[in-house]
């Protein structure tokens, strides 16, 4: 039988032998080819163009951020016995250091050193508050009140920048003048990672709001984490499939994509308004972000849940487990994965927002990092946002060097997430 | 039954706990003062807390927000109580229907302290003729609508005034966000356009018609916005001889190399003229203390005096830009943070 010789009953399929080597087929087959590798050229610049602007975004941030990190400071010699008569060495041992500390006008001995070495505008080279610079070195080292010494003490925002920089030609000439001199350093800037917001660029730190952060952010996890799981282990295993419970989950999806400045406005009217919470606490701002973190760990709980097979509930009930152990022991540690991803994703949006903390008052300026649920406080996020808006020009490395700060917080708590995850993991 | 039960009181529960932080806090004291109130005064109050926390360090720092005037006077307003702001900062006087919400709500003790002045200067570059305008030249040049009689048809300077230098009409200015464009449009343009007796009169007839003809700036090439940085703005006069520029007052003090004041109604902007209150580019900025939250809240009295200390001549405000008020009335205001005088409602418009 030969079917390419002969000619096929008219009606019936033709099965003709495919010519690969015919010029058509050549050349449908390098068409085919070709699309192939258009699409995974495609999709290979998709990838590429995106790690291209996170590359960008991170050489930028760190560019200008790592010389947020670096502070410039001068040296400004004191001769404490000289300047406050003598002390003697009981006066500075236990609880008497914190009155003899604060029987001594440091900012008066500060102003008079600063003219005695560089003159009557001296304190110009100095960021405005450095004196209290020096009142915290004495109060870390109160031996140094017994003798002369020197201390090194932040410089101007301007003379720092010049140090770094480019700055105003006054202090590119006083910064010049003091590196002659050897007066001047640069040396990591502790005190970014452990103060608070002020006025000053060269003395302002990042401690304050990070605190606020996590106060935040911890709120928000005890409350949106075990609520969100519960209403999903409900709605899941529970709940019964009628119109109710079918409004419900319409809602919730809806929740999670309401805008998040909503949310805000739902905090002031309901948490400051109506139950006279205080404002700008933390805790008010870790309760709004949790109403808006919920219904995402929700939505990712229940796909998870959904996501057990029937197979091992049917498996534990047939061994006579009741509906609560079925949950607890087997079908929450099959689904964890699912739900800390979730967990992760509406924790990171909650750890960046700005918008709805605006409203409920959480942008304050105060100089001290809060203590309590109910202490005044602001976050990263506003705090950068705050920052980028500052005049003064010192403000914009310290914008970027906060912005670093917060990738490295969300970075340090997803990794924890994705660490506790893989350990909780169970397989089958 | 009673499981499931549990599981739908949870969340509840968790939101009645949440009510005890508020409960306990309302009533009783609070240990930091609050601040809230207008953008201008702000970097005023941020410094003056800086100082008030670096001179002890055992201070608790203030809680300052910048809400605008507007916005802080009515949270400053909404009651008495730990919950409420403690001072007010306020670029303009506080407004009789404000202090009448105020007394509604119980905040009858209210003490007016003036910290400083603020001042709006017009400023051309050295290298340009020398312009002298009144208010209401200056209105009739920069309104959209000159006293409500049709759009703003002057393009140059002698369209207004014959005597005025022959070049274009050209002015830089803050955008309508800004702070400084809330106080030209109040202080100066109001002025100039009260000049005019009829419009005048519709201040209190037609309240939105008057300031829809006093506060709307031309949109035309006449006046460019310059966008919040007042620096731009300097910078643009030095290679615009011809262009006029609108600023805060310590922007014109400290670049008086390269630019120069305009005399309005003939008095130059000076520290001593917005002292003396001659300058009509000038507003006086204030604070409102609660009489009845000093010594509850602690460190209040100390507050209010760093904030007077802060702007005396040779004070750290006046450094970053506030001018201080003349010696009599800095004593006044000194004597009223000692015996706290309470605001006479009949006083204010």
């Amino acid at each position: 039988m030969s079917p390419t010789s002969s000619p096929a009953p008219a009606g019936h399929p033709v099965a003709h032998k495919t010519d690969w080597m015919g010029a058509a087929m050549q050349k449908r087959i390098a068409s085919r080819y070709a699309s192939e590798r258009r699409f995974k050229f495609m999709g290979l610049a998709a990838v590429t163009l995106s790690s291209l602007f996170l590359a960008f975004l991170l050489f930028v941030m760190v560019g200008n951020g790592a010389k947020g990190f670096i502070t410039t400071e001068a040296t400004l010699t004191v001769d404490m016995p000289a300047a406050t008569g003598s002390i003697s060495a009981d006066q500075l041992t236990g609880p008497r250091l914190s009155a003899t500390i604060s029987s001594i006008d440091v900012r008066r001995i500060y102003d008079d050193a600063v003219e005695a070495q560089y003159g009557e505008n001296g304190t110009r080279y100095f960021a405005s508050t450095a004196w209290t610079a020096l009142r915290s070195q004495l109060i870390a080292n109160p031996d140094l009140l017994m003798g002369k010494a020197d201390f090194w003490l932040p410089t101007s925002s301007d003379v720092d920048r010049a140090a770094k920089d480019r700055s105003t030609p006054e202090a590119e000439a006083d910064y010049a003048r003091l590196r002659q001199a050897g007066e001047v350093r640069q040396t990591f800037n502790w005190n970014f990672l452990t103060g608070s917001d002020g006025t000053d660029p060269a003395r302002v730190g990042i401690w304050g709001a990070l605190k606020g952060s996590l106060i935040t952010i911890a709120v928000t996890l005890l409350l949106a984490f075990p609520v969100g799981v519960l209403a999903a282990v409900y709605l899941e295993e529970y709940a019964t499939k009628n119109r109710l419970t079918d409004l419900i989950e319409v809602s919730i999806n809806n929740l999670a994509a309401v805008p998040s400045i909503i949310f805000g406005l739902l905090g002031l009217a309901v948490f400051l308004q109506f139950f006279a919470m205080p404002r700008s606490a933390a805790i008010v701002g870790g309760l709004t972000l949790a109403l808006m973190t919920m219904p995402v760990i929700v939505i990712a709980s229940r796909n998870a849940i959904k996501a057990v097979p029937p197979s091992i509930r049917e498996a534990a009930m047939g061994v006579g487990a009741s509906p609560i152990q079925v949950v607890f022991h087997h079908v929450l540690p099959l689904a964890i994965p699912g739900i800390m991803t979730g967990t992760i994703i509406g924790m990171a949006r909650a750890l960046g927002e700005t918008a709805p903390l605006l409203m409920i008052g959480m942008r304050a300026f105060t100089t001290t990092p809060p203590d309590s649920l109910t202490d005044p406080a602001t976050v990263l996020p506003v705090q950068i946002f705050l920052w980028s808006d500052e005049v003064n020009r010192g403000f914009v490395e310290k914008t970027s060097a906060a912005i670093i700060v917060l990738l490295v917080f969300l970075l340090t708590m997803n990794a924890v997430a994705v660490y506790l995850r893989n350990r909780f993991e169970t397989r089958w | 039954m009673i499981r499931k039960l549990a599981f739908a009181c949870l969340p509840a529960l968790l939101l009645a706990g949440c009510q005890d932080p508020a409960s306990t806090n309302q009533g009783s004291s609070r240990s930091e003062i609050r601040i809230v109130g207008s953008s201008t005064v702000f970097p005023f109050a941020k410094k003056v807390s800086e100082e008030f926390v670096n001179f002890d360090p055992e201070r608790r720092s203030p809680i300052l927000e910048s809400t605008g005037t507007g916005g802080g006077i009515e949270l400053f307003c909404s009651g008495v109580g730990a919950n409420t702001p403690d001072i007010v900062n306020a670029s303009r006087r506080m407004k009789k229907n404000e202090f009448d919400r105020c007394i509604t709500n119980g905040v009858e003790e209210i003490v007016e302290v003036i910290i400083g002045f603020d001042g709006i200067a017009l400023a051309q570059s050295k290298n340009g003729p020398k312009i002298n305008l009144s208010v209401a030249e200056f209105y009739t040049a920069l309104a959209a609508e000159p006293f409500g009689k049709g759009p703003n048809t002057t393009r140059r300077w002698p369209d207004i005034n014959p005597a005025l230098p022959d070049t274009r009409i050209n002015i830089f200015g803050p955008p309508s966000t800004s702070g400084t464009r809330d106080a030209l449009e109040e202080i100066i343009m109001e002025k100039g356009c009260k000049t005019d007796p009829a419009v005048g009169a519709l201040a209190d007839s037609d309240k939105d018609k008057f300031e829809e003809i006093c506060h709307t700036v031309r949109t035309d090439q006449g006046y460019t916005d310059a966008g919040e940085n007042d620096n731009l703005i300097v910078q643009k006069l030095s290679t615009n001889p011809d262009a006029v520029g609108i600023f805060s007052y310590s922007y014109l003090a400290d670049n008086a190399e390269t630019v120069r004041g305009i005399p309005i109604n003939g008095v130059e902007p000076s520290y001593a003229t917005i002292e003396s209150g001659q300058y009509p580019g000038a507003r006086t900025l204030f604070i409102y203390i609660k009489k009845k939250h000093v010594d509850v809240i602690p460190g209040l009295r100390e507050f209010l005096a760093e904030y007077l200390r802060g702007g005396e001549p040779d004070g750290y405000l006046t450094r970053i830009g506030l001018i201080s008020s003349p010696a009599k009335m800095r004593s006044e205001m000194l004597e009223r943070i000692k015996s706290l005088p309470t605001l006479d409602g009949a006083v204010l418009e």
